[in-house]
């Protein structure tokens, strides 16, 4: 994922903070005074006070390190933590959550270069420290898959099904809808522009200007709900004028729908068995063949390396 | 309680299953929130009550504070819907929207964002937002481009968008709170009555003192005839409805859609 770079912002934000360190922290504790009923718990202990210098001053900054020796603000790096190491833990649980959203895999060299840079001897302490931490606050594992280009996979270890990711207002599990829209541009080479996708939804009585009594409102939840939630990537087709867009499968849908899936979805209504669906048969065939070699190879690397060691709370 | 937020909570996959979906969602209104916990609850502890969602969050985030990270509860501007997100509470180069978009497409937001905190109104029009197309950081960005590129921030829930013009989503308000207030630091607005960032409300024409609907909502609950709390002049706009959780129920059995409800409550306005 592209990163922000250094910008003159940045350079506004650095002079700002070694010059109203104080008065920052003094209006965040008259602010989380003055609406209790706003910030429930209390944040952070006498011990560790934050340096509440604006969260989404990140997504401004570069991402190239905040208080590498920062001589312009000893007071930030202190206040975030004593220990240098600890602030690194800290940041690659961070990065590690975001591209954990994506369902990235996610390498060494990443990690090195966005967060622990000068810290590079300690990468492997700094890494079990902050995989624990992973473990103990998500549930969520990180394995290495490939040890000679140190490439880490994310494991759940809670289960999840799609039901879940979806509230929807009546509790009405859009599964259903979801994985019509999923094989139908699985079925469309993976590709199926929306007049497509519509095509095949009219024909079930879903529309796009109609409330529908089960799904809502459908439009919104493909272009919009459905997007957010990563199950679905919403695109314009390249060069289209008037702008025409296309549905394709999203990341979360790649992890945890597999296509062999989508095709017993579509033989279940269609009252056909997978197998008759060639060539998307063999398609999935192949994907199922590829899941299983990546999980083998997972599993030989946890053989081959002792990483794992419980968990330090 | 002050108490037992600060004894270190205990995380069970409960816990760790509510966080890892409300990741997912960004953002989640209060009735979902709770839905969510007790979806939690009947995934892998069917038979445990089901904590106070006070002091269930305040668990999670004691566990949560050596991460710097929070769930923080808030209130819409514009209707007084309390809402939930997972924010951070520290610098760091990393976070949700760096991570999602590119370089100019954080600059295009800087620039939004830039012109929704110096408006009167709280929104700034999508015309002049393109404007500025020219003058973004990283790669050239089209006009068209740029259109996408706000709507994907609607999507993700950083910005509203209302004919044509946009704000701050209540996400986007909650996790940047701190960096707008010093960032702009001339041009940010403030309610009178909460003391925090203001983005929608309403001013009073005498001595320009300004509210969000939902502060002005409680503040004039009971007065025949509001005043403004700083001058005493009259307050000529007409107050909005507290937010009432039991109200909004009996108007969805009754079969008003989220949306239809949306436009009473901006009439009143």
């Amino acid at each position: 994922m592209p990163r922000g770079h250094k910008s003159k912002l940045r350079a506004r934000e650095k002079k700002r903070q070694a010059q109203n360190e104080t008065k920052a922290l003094e209006d965040a504790q008259a602010t989380a005074a003055n609406h209790p009923s706003q910030n429930l718990p209390t944040m952070g202990t006498e011990d560790s006070p934050l340096s509440f210098q604006g969260a989404a001053a990140a997504a401004f900054t570069d991402a190239h390190g905040d208080g590498e020796g920062n001589p312009s603000s000893p007071q930030a790096s202190k206040s975030l933590s004593k220990d240098p190491l600890t602030k690194k833990v800290v940041l690659l649980v961070r990065f590690l959550m975001e591209k954990y959203q994506t369902r990235e895999p996610v390498t060494k060299a990443d990690m090195v270069n966005s967060v622990v840079k000068s810290y590079k001897n300690h990468f492997p302490k700094i890494l079990k420290r902050a995989s624990a931490l992973l473990e103990l606050a998500f549930g969520v594992d990180l394995k290495e898959v490939d040890p000679i280009r140190h490439c880490y996979a994310f494991i759940n270890k809670l289960d999840f099904s799609v039901d879940e990711r979806i509230l929807h207002e009546d509790s009405m599990p859009q599964t259903g809808f979801l994985m019509m829209v999923l094989s139908v541009i699985f079925l469309k080479d993976n590709c199926a522009s929306e007049e497509e996708v519509w095509e095949m939804l009219n024909m079930m009585g879903i529309y796009a200007d109609k409330t529908h009594c089960i799904y809502g409102h459908p439009k919104k939840a493909l272009t919009q709900d459905f997007v957010q939630l990563k199950y679905l990537e919403y695109r314009q087709v390249a060069n289209s004028d008037p702008p025409r867009y296309e549905f394709l499968w999203g990341p979360r849908a790649h992890a945890e729908v597999t296509k062999m899936k989508a095709l017993e979805f579509l033989a279940t209504i269609s009252d056909t068995t997978p197998s008759d669906l060639s060539p998307w048969y063999e398609e999935a065939l192949r994907e199922e063949e590829e899941r299983l070699q990546a999980r083998l190879a997972a599993k030989g690397s946890k053989q081959g390396k002792s990483r794992r060691k419980p968990c330090p709370k | 309680m002050q108490s037992s937020a600060r004894r270190t909570g205990v995380m069970t996959d409960v816990h760790r299953r509510f966080l890892q979906l409300l990741m997912t969602h960004g953002v989640l209104e209060e009735q979902d929130i709770q839905r969510l916990q007790k979806h939690c609850y009947m995934v892998h502890d069917r038979n445990a009550t089901v904590e106070k969602l006070e002091d269930f969050i305040n668990n999670i985030n004691s566990v949560l504070e050596s991460l710097y990270i929070e769930v923080k509860k808030g209130v819409t501007e514009d209707n007084g819907r309390p809402i939930y997100a997972l924010v951070n509470l520290a610098t760091t180069p990393v976070s949700k929207m760096a991570s999602d978009f590119a370089e100019n497409e954080l600059d295009l937001f800087r620039k939004a964002l830039e012109l929704i905190v110096d408006s009167e109104s709280g929104f700034a029009s999508s015309t002049n937002i393109l404007n500025l197309v020219d003058q973004l950081k990283g790669k050239k960005m089209k006009k068209k481009e740029a259109e996408q590129v706000l709507q994907k921030f609607v999507q993700n829930k950083w910005l509203i968008e209302k004919e044509g013009e946009f704000t701050l989503h209540s996400r986007a308000i909650l996790e940047m709170e701190q960096y707008i207030r010093e960032t702009y630091p001339d041009s940010v607005k403030m309610c009178n009555i909460c003391h925090s960032l203001l983005i929608q409300g309403q001013s009073c024409e005498t001595c320009g003192i300004r509210m969000h609907l939902p502060c002005m909502a409680k503040y004039f609950q009971s007065s025949p005839e509001p005043h403004c709390p700083h001058c005493n002049d009259y307050w000529p706009h007409e107050i909005p409805e507290v937010f009432n959780q039991e109200k909004e129920k009996e108007r969805e059995e009754a079969g008003f859609s989220k949306s239809s409800k949306k436009s009473l409550r901006s009439r009143q306005q």
